[in-house]
């Protein structure tokens, strides 16, 4: 005998599966309710839109081998996403370009800024996903310069806290900066 | 030995083979292969940790991680520790790298046995087997060091030598000689369940060679003849084939017997045989030998394989493919993958001798190397020699064995020693349809 008895493949992704499953079932119930039941209030695609973004976190935390400034980048961009939507499913006030996404970046880039000063030796891991942050984190100036947001002192807020951030990122780490977007982007 | 903050920074990118490998990769496509050892005693798991350390050290361009670029993917320095476990799941499955502390390798050991799975992104079967080789014989060390006490081992650190030898070696203007036909695919019912049947013929090499030398062929032409002549009589002309599609069997080449490099990444290309059973009549075992040996020496030649070498490179090094976006370039292999894979009926590689040196042969048995199967290429062969030992396997995801059956009585017919060793999958089967 040179193989054990049984062998076996993982059957791991099965709950996945069956969850996923699930999930579409749910969002198609829920679907069929709201039009049945109050077809003039769509509360079921907010519903759907937020399970989407469960499983955009389930999958990226799962799936993906991404470190822990990936996560801070992919909630901020996913939770800015869920808040435009559901913003503009009410009928778009504006209070997610106002409130909502800068607060979001003012938050993700505060996290990035503890990340690299507690963990400045991993930072070449961080670097690229910290660069994308800070390209998030100037769409509150295009918004502004394009004068779609009213209230334009949490953005600018914002986007200074990223300007700093990046200069302070810079600053301690040029160097593993410019290692990460070479690697990333080499071809 | 390079300092911490070095390893911390040293990545690479993929050599020009590796590329299609994490793009198209995936639970059906592993792109997996393994190599086994089987010593004369039980493997003791807390010496093979420290033995594959030790392997680690004189070979760090294995302990790399798989990372994602915008374009490609590529390899970086990886401080996690090696993960050692009895084995469990069928052979050259895809290797999770979250479960597997993203190592593009894994150790696995059961009794006798100490298996390395290896991603093919990581470098191919001949450096895949000086790496493992250096496990062994660490581990022969650890556990016999009275005994080998006299034996010298040169022992050196092989430091990243990592280059393109493809990049280096292709020739630009060479043209390309792909054939455009489509290969005659195996048919049968598959085994389900991501099941693999491994069954392992070990041949009496010294018969195997005195039977090849009447046919005036190589050991690899003789057995790629078999091959071709098995899958006729079992596949092709049992299922009643009707169309025109040859039998194609692909043969991996390792390109440093024709170039000169060192590198430990990958550096193979291959040759394909195009059997036209029909057309030219190769219906009996004598006509097909006669077929290999020719195609043999008209594809073997260093002008054919520069060709197939450069125009893989070119693919590669092609402005407009370089430039897509990494998340493009998966969707569309992935969607494509299956139609590549169409042009290969089956692979056959014979990675020839494995050398051990003085007294640490007395502690092995034998060595194996297994390929994973994929959807479209059904079983895949590969065979090793140790002494004289070849062990000439079939991985496949066929629920019938008629091929291998039939590989074992042809060789037993003809006075060659073969004995047959599995991992049970297809036995348990008929036990169930019974």
């Amino acid at each position: 005998m040179i193989y054990p008895k049984k062998l076996s493949s993982k059957k791991g992704d099965l709950i996945f599966k069956i969850l996923l499953f699930s999930s579409v079932l749910l969002g198609i119930i829920l679907f069929v309710i709201n039009k049945l039941t109050t077809p003039n209030i769509p509360w079921a695609t907010l519903t759907n839109a937020g399970i989407i973004y469960v499983w955009i976190t389930v999958y990226y935390s799962i799936k993906k081998n991404t470190n822990i400034a990936g996560h801070v980048m992919i909630q901020a961009i996913a939770i800015s996403l869920l808040m435009l939507f559901i913003d503009y499913k009410l009928g778009f006030e504006k209070w997610s370009l106002n409130i909502s996404i800068p607060i979001i970046i003012i938050i993700a880039n505060v996290t990035m800024l503890i990340l690299t000063i507690v963990s400045h030796k991993k930072f070449i891991r961080y670097a690229i996903y910290q660069l994308i942050i800070v390209l998030f984190s100037m769409i509150p100036v295009i918004l502004i310069g394009e004068k779609i947001v009213e209230n334009i002192v949490l953005s600018i807020i914002a986007s200074s806290i990223s300007v700093v951030n990046l200069i302070l990122t810079l600053s301690l780490s040029a160097k593993d900066v410019k290692d990460a977007i070479i690697r990333k982007f080499h071809m | 030995m390079k300092n911490k903050k070095e390893n911390k920074l040293y990545w690479r990118r993929l050599d020009n083979s590796a590329k299609i490998f994490p793009i198209a990769a995936g639970k059906k496509y592993s792109t997996v292969f393994r190599l086994s050892v089987l010593l004369k005693e039980k493997v003791n798991v807390e010496i093979l940790y420290e033995a594959v350390n030790k392997a680690l050290e004189q070979y760090p361009s294995f302990r790399v991680r798989m990372k994602e670029g915008f374009f490609w993917y590529y390899l970086e320095y990886n401080p996690k520790k090696i993960i050692i476990e009895e084995e469990k799941d069928y052979p050259c499955k895809y290797i999770d790298p979250r479960k597997n502390n993203n190592y593009l390798f894994k150790i696995t050991y059961f009794e006798r046995k100490i298996n390395i799975d290896i991603f093919h992104s990581l470098t191919d079967g001949n450096s895949g087997v000086m790496f493992f080789r250096e496990i062994i014989y660490n581990y022969l060390e650890i556990v016999h060091k009275s005994e080998l006490k006299e034996e010298r081992r040169t022992r050196k650190i092989v430091e990243n030598d990592t280059e393109d030898s493809y990049i280096k070696n292709y020739d630009k203007k060479a043209k390309n000689n792909s054939s455009s036909k489509k290969a005659y695919e195996l048919k049968g019912k598959k085994i389900g369940l991501g099941g693999v049947s491994a069954i392992h013929e070990i041949i009496d090499m010294k018969a195997l060679k005195e039977e090849s030398k009447k046919y005036e062929a190589t050991i690899t032409q003789y057995l790629t003849a078999v091959l071709i002549y098995c899958m006729y009589k079992e596949n092709y002309e049992k299922y009643k084939y009707k169309g025109n599609k040859p039998i194609k069997v692909c043969i991996p080449v390792n390109l440093k017997k024709y170039f000169p490099s060192k590198t430990m990444s990958n550096f193979f290309s291959y040759i394909t045989l195009e059997a036209e059973i029909k057309k030219d009549n190769l219906t009996d075992f004598d006509k097909i030998i006669e077929f290999v040996k020719n195609d043999f020496n008209k594809r073997l030649k260093e002008e054919e394989i520069i060709k197939t070498m450069s125009a893989n490179v070119k693919l590669g090094n092609n402005f407009a493919i370089k430039i897509v976006p990494l998340i493009i370039k998966k969707l569309l292999v992935r969607l494509s993958y299956i139609e590549i894979r169409k042009y290969t009926t089956i692979t056959y590689s014979n990675i020839g001798r494995i050398g051990i040196i003085g007294k640490y042969k007395d502690y092995i048995d034998y060595f194996l190397m297994l390929i994973a199967p994929e959807p479209v290429e059904k079983i895949k062969c590969s065979s090793c020699t140790f002494e004289n030992k070849m062990v000439f396997t079939f991985t496949s995801i066929l629920k019938d064995n008629s091929i291998e059956k039939r590989f074992y009585k042809f060789l037993t017919d003809r006075g060659i020693s073969v004995e047959i060793e599995s991992n049970g999958v297809l036995d348990d089967i008929s036990k169930e349809i019974k």
